[in-house]
């Protein structure tokens, strides 16, 4: 197994550079930064409404960031030619038109990106689901079966970089077993993995580096290894997040709160 | 494309259970075997005839799609046939019956096809494949202009057999004769109408909302067009449907043609270049 030669990366795959995304009044993302190299797993850590899948739509060309940048491949995703065959990527499970079949949405993947019809059945047998499951509509699929679907569909132009959001959710434990394991896979065949979780053991048990985040600031981000120094990975996670909870009361007088309006040092 | 292709069942070898299967899986089938060079050129962009092939399909591809696919092609029989059966056996009457039906049902059409994946949530992975929205658009926009073409000829075809059937059944002298240009700016009417749908469903990006305000369209102009001189104007210059009238007959004037001209402005131009922005811009969630 390889991961495609095409790639000649050698260090960033990824790259976020300072990149800040503002709502209204609300900092969903302040100036993150990290990078992801390839043959890795980099867990994308950190509670709900931490700012994760914000950040992952704005790598993705989905949404913009309000300053800073996010590169793939050296590039900004909408300047790739053809983004398909170089990333895969899983954002949300239960975005599918529900009278489509599974084998549908996976032809039209597959039709798009000028792949042959064979290969929707390989990725089919590669997820796990069946010649019969893959000819019903979604409407009947397990919240498990939509997230094997939509690995399915970001393995079809068998990319060197992946990107998912949230991919265990729903999958009962061998599914977990099963998708660890090809996550490892193609990472150690080359491939550069981005998988982002508010589950810290699911995170422990794949990534060899986890980026943590928290109300849309990276907290920490190390290896394993690193991060568990203090009395393991989730002491660390729980010490970081419970101290982002608290920074804006901790931090915030009415001047902090009104200079964060006007977004500091980066705005025009 | 046919090179180096395998059935997949060529490739399956391992149980069904995902569980038994890792072995298999990791080894064989991440690295694909149904793919040549050829396939993995990832420094083209995708062609646009490939975008514009997977759109129309995404129009019949799933049971919604083929049931409005049927809808329409049955009330332009139906509408056809019925009205035959009350004028008589005249070929061009006949097949311009159709537009009833086709005015209604062609914007609708154009509605639900460019804001379907905004309500199903399918333009995350759509924009993902092809991060340049506008070609997405555009792919999307034709296949239903297309559709209005082909639904006209078809109400032509319809009414040749309706209109001698007619004339058989009721035992009356066929009138054959049409008039080409008539027919074609009928058909220019249609594509128009599917024009209109597009546009308002791209500005909206949201159905309902597009559909209640092109069904509430003849209201509007009823009202406007009784606010004295300067309402009547407005709606001679700016509804579609009037503008649009001549064009039927084959034969429009310069005064005509500036009046359409400022409706297909008002009603696809603006809003489609509104939606378009729209869509280039919108954060995709």
């Amino acid at each position: 197994m390889r991961c495609h030669p095409r790639s000649r990366w050698t260090e960033h795959v990824i790259e976020f550079k300072d990149v800040s995304k503002i709502y209204g009044k609300v900092k969903a993302l302040d100036d993150v930064t990290f990078t992801v190299g390839p043959g890795s797993v980099t867990g994308f850590l950190g509670p709900n409404g931490a700012g994760k899948s914000t950040a992952l739509r704005i790598l993705l060309g989905l949404a913009r960031a309000s300053s800073g940048s996010a590169t793939v491949l050296g590039l900004p995703y909408a300047e790739l030619a053809r983004p398909g065959l170089r990333i895969g990527a899983l954002l949300d499970a239960g975005a599918q038109h529900p009278g489509r079949t599974g084998r549908e949405v996976l032809t039209l993947g597959a039709m798009t990106l000028g792949l042959p019809r064979a290969r929707v059945g390989e990725v089919l047998d590669l997820v796990g689901l069946t010649e019969r499951e893959s000819r019903r509509t979604v409407r009947g699929y397990s919240l498990g079966m939509r997230q094997r679907l939509g690995i399915a569909h970001a393995l079809l132009g068998a990319p060197e970089v992946l990107v998912l959001d949230e991919p265990a959710n729903g999958l009962d434990p061998q599914g977990i077993h099963w998708m660890r394991r090809l996550l490892r896979d193609l990472a150690d065949a080359g491939c550069a993995v981005l998988l982002s979780s508010h589950l810290l053991h699911e995170v422990e048990q794949v990534a060899d580096r986890v980026v943590m985040i928290g109300r849309g600031r990276v907290l920490a981000q190390g290896t394993i290894g690193e991060l568990s120094r203090n009395g393991g990975l989730e002491q660390t996670f729980l010490a970081l997040t419970a101290h982002a909870d608290r920074s804006p009361g901790a931090h915030t007088g009415p001047g902090v709160e009104a200079s964060r309006g006007a977004g500091p040092g980066r705005d025009a | 494309m046919s090179r180096a292709v395998h059935h997949p069942d060529d490739i399956t070898e391992a149980g069904p259970s995902p569980a038994t299967k890792d072995d298999a899986m990791t080894r064989e089938t991440v690295t694909p075997e149904t793919m040549t060079p050829e396939t993995m050129t990832a420094d083209t962009p995708i062609p646009f005839h490939r975008l514009l092939v997977v759109e129309a399909r995404k129009l019949v591809d799933t049971r919604s799609g083929t049931i409005i696919a049927l809808i329409m092609v049955g009330l332009v029989v139906a509408s056809v046939v019925a009205r035959g059966a009350v004028v008589g056996p005249k070929l061009q009457t006949l097949a311009g019956t159709a537009a009833v039906a086709l005015g209604t049902l062609l914007p609708v059409l154009g509605i639900l096809t460019v804001t379907g994946e905004w309500s199903h949530r399918t333009a995350l992975t759509t924009f993902v494949l092809e991060p340049r929205r506008h070609r997405v658009l555009a792919a999307k926009c034709l296949p239903p202009l297309l559709v209005a073409v082909v639904l006209s000829l078809f109400a032509m075809l319809v009414a040749v057999p309706a209109t001698a059937v007619t004339a058989a059944v009721r035992d009356m002298p066929a009138v054959w004769e049409v008039r080409p240009l008539g027919l074609l700016g009928w058909t220019g009417v249609n594509v128009l109408s599917a024009a209109a749908g597009l546009a308002l469903g791209t500005l909206f990006l949201n159905a309902p909302a597009a559909i209640v305000i092109f069904l509430s369209t003849p209201v509007l102009w009823a009202v406007v067009g009784r606010l004295g001189p300067a309402g009547e104007a407005l709606a001679e210059w700016l509804d579609l449907n009037t503008t649009s009238t001549p064009l039927v007959s084959g034969a429009v004037s310069w005064s005509e043609g500036a009046r359409l001209a400022t409706s297909a402005a008002f009603w696809i131009v603006l809003p489609m270049a509104a939606g378009l922005v729209r869509v280039l811009r919108k954060e995709v969630t």
